[in-house]
């Protein structure tokens, strides 16, 4: 099967700022590639490297076997262009937006109306059609501007951060729509900074920071290649009844220093143990328990989840909902030297 | 490079000027440095001076269709750059001349709206009469499509903010509107004075417009109309560098 896109030392200075360093990977025909990283990784850049809006400083960029820098126009009927932000011309109507880019990416005459259609109801704008994009609301904006993105069928599709800030059931049509133009053989090319999408959407994901890759594979084989966060959550509770802010004090005091915890962190009122071996740990949080007259009131183990292979890989710190953690963020995999 | 594929870059260019006029005509910065400046100007510097009437619509066509057709591209493309719509342009598939093409189209198409308003001023408040209706025309349209690169060329300028293009852009268009032809006619300038003025494209504008609306000019109305056309022409070299240059630069 041939690649959609392939990158080769891609690499791009701003002045003499290094923004992406040297990158390769190469995305498959048919494929939602993911491309994740914290704020500042890179993620843009490389998307607007890919998407001819920006000039590469250095490598090649093979977009579906067509060199990008050589002749970009057999490129560009191919790509949709989902950019950063919703940017739609709020001075027109839905319609016309959409008729607007219909006619810059030639899609042919006939079919215009229909498509528009077409695509006007599957985002549910059918009915707003002729109101100004000036009215429309964040979310409404966002899935103009990805309909405006895919009305000439592109193959390969870019978004770049397509649901930030949208309520859960945009979300959910946004993702729909992914899935459902992949299946119909569109390649997606989707930079995120949210874990849960490229878990949700993504066959390969590469993990970007510091404008390096950092880490390329599927999500679940990712999350198997970092089994050393892997965790015991627990929830204990004292027997004798104790002012509230004593409670989890007394209760979970002492439990980091078990032997193979790695990092524990507050999760509400539960404490993530991460541990290479759960099955090890368990009998120690039992007896723990058991040895300071605590109850038990749950004791579950969780395998990684991406989120935690992205800190781990980035460098931030495991457990982002506790920011009073003492040991030090350790040491990410791919972080600049 | 085909001729179905000159067709469709064709297609795409009128595309993207339609698209700008029905989007940025009532925009308050097109209206007062594109409709509103020019009247002005024309005033501030004819009213009580004694102008006759056929040399006040000469004088105020070249106006118009220079100041018109200069406001346009210092204001679209640094704005659509800040919101993100420049990226939509740039993406598709059409080539850059075709989007400067159509970017130019765009202030020309205002600059000869607003000077058929004066035209149609001239010719009912103060009775003018033109001679030469072809040549008026053919100095409208490339008068409109030099000064609309020149802007063009400010408004390829690297940047998201129309103000840093609007300075610059007026100061320039000032310095070219002083040193031309249009207050002083040429015949009545020093030979330093009038040299300096062919380097305006103000002064082969307002030279048209004379031969066309008083009959006589102080140049050849072929070479105006061809200075006219190649300023325009070289006016878009600058704005390619420049978007060259932004695309290096992330901007
Ligand atoms: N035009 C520019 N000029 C200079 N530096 C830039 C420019 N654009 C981006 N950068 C810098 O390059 C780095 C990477 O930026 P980029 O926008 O690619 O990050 P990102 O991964 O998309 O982040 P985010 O999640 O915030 O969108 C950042 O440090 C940013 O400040
Ligand atoms: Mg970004």
């Amino acid at each position: 099967m041939n690649n959609a896109i392939e990158v080769e030392n891609l690499t791009k200075y701003y002045e003499k700022f290094l923004a992406v360093d040297r990158i390769n990977f190469a995305v498959k025909q048919g494929e939602i590639f993911g491309f994740l990283g914290p704020n500042g990784a890179g993620k843009s850049t490389t998307q607007r490297m890919l998407t001819t809006l920006l000039t590469p400083t250095e490598g090649l960029i093979l977009i579906n076997g067509q060199d990008l820098a050589r002749d970009s126009y057999p490129a560009k009927r191919q790509i949709g262009l989902v950019p950063e932000e919703s940017n739609v011309y709020t001075e027109l109507t839905a319609w016309d937006n959409l008729m607007f880019t219909a006619s810059i990416y030639r899609v042919p005459r006939n079919e215009r109306a229909k498509r528009a259609q077409e695509l006007l109801e599957t985002f549910g704008l059918w009915d707003k059609r002729d109101i100004k994009a000036e009215n429309f609301s964040k979310g409404m904006r966002r899935r103009l501007s990805i309909a405006m993105a895919v009305i000439h069928k592109p193959s390969l599709l870019f978004l770049d951060e397509p649901t930030p800030g949208l309520d859960a059931q945009s979300i959910r049509a946004i993702w729909e729509l992914i899935r459902q133009m992949n299946a119909e053989g569109t390649t997606v090319f989707l930079t995120t900074h949210q874990i849960e999408e490229a878990n949700q959407l993504c066959d390969r994901v590469a993990i970007i920071s510091h404008g390096k890759i950092a880490a390329i594979d599927t999500p679940e084989r990712l999350k198997a290649n970092f089994r050393r966060v892997q965790s015991v959550e627990v929830a204990l509770e004292p027997s004798e009844t104790l002012k509230v802010s004593e409670t989890f004090r007394v209760s979970n005091e002492g439990l980091e220093s078990l032997p193979g915890v790695t990092t524990q962190v507050k999760v509400g009122d539960k404490t993530r143990l991460y541990t290479e071996d759960p099955s090890a740990l368990i009998p120690r949080v039992v007896h723990f328990a058991e040895s300071r007259n605590l109850r038990i009131v749950s004791l579950n183990t969780l395998s990684p989840s991406l989120e935690d292979v992205f800190l781990e890989i980035t460098g931030g710190q495991l457990g982002a909902v506790s920011q009073e953690e003492e040991k030090p963020a350790r040491r990410g995999m791919g972080g600049r030297k | 490079m085909n001729f179905e594929r000159i067709k469709d870059e064709l297609a795409q260019a009128w595309t993207v000027a339609i698209k700008d006029v029905r989007v940025y005509y009532l925009r308050p910065g097109m209206i007062m440095f594109g409709f509103l400046m020019p009247f002005f100007m024309f005033f501030s510097f004819s009213v009580k001076r004694d102008v006759g009437a056929a040399e006040g619509v000469a004088r105020l066509l070249a106006m118009t269709v220079f100041f018109t057709a200069g406001a346009a591209g210092p204001f679209i493309i640094p704005t659509e750059r800040k919101i993100g719509t420049y990226d939509r342009l740039l993406a598709a598939p059409m080539s850059l001349m075709t989007l400067l093409l159509g970017k130019t189209a765009v202030g020309a198409f205002f600059a000869i709206a607003v000077s058929g308003v004066s035209l149609l001023a001239g010719l009912l408040f103060f009775g003018a009469e033109i001679l030469q209706p072809g040549l008026l025309a053919a100095g409208i349209v490339l008068g409109a499509f030099s000064f609309s690169t020149l802007g063009l060329a400010f408004g390829s300028m690297p940047t998201t903010n129309p103000g840093d293009v609007q300075m610059p852009s007026t100061l320039l268009r000032w310095g070219l509107l002083f040193i031309s032809g249009v207050f002083i006619p040429l015949s009545e300038m020093a030979p330093v004075a009038r040299t300096i003025a062919y380097l305006s494209p103000l002064t082969y504008a307002q030279d048209v417009m004379n031969h066309a609306v008083l009959g006589s000019g102080a140049i050849n109305p072929w070479l105006d109309l061809s200075m006219l056309a190649l300023s325009g022409v070289l006016f878009l070299i600058p704005s390619v560098k420049m978007h060259r240059r932004a695309r290096v630069l992330g901007r």
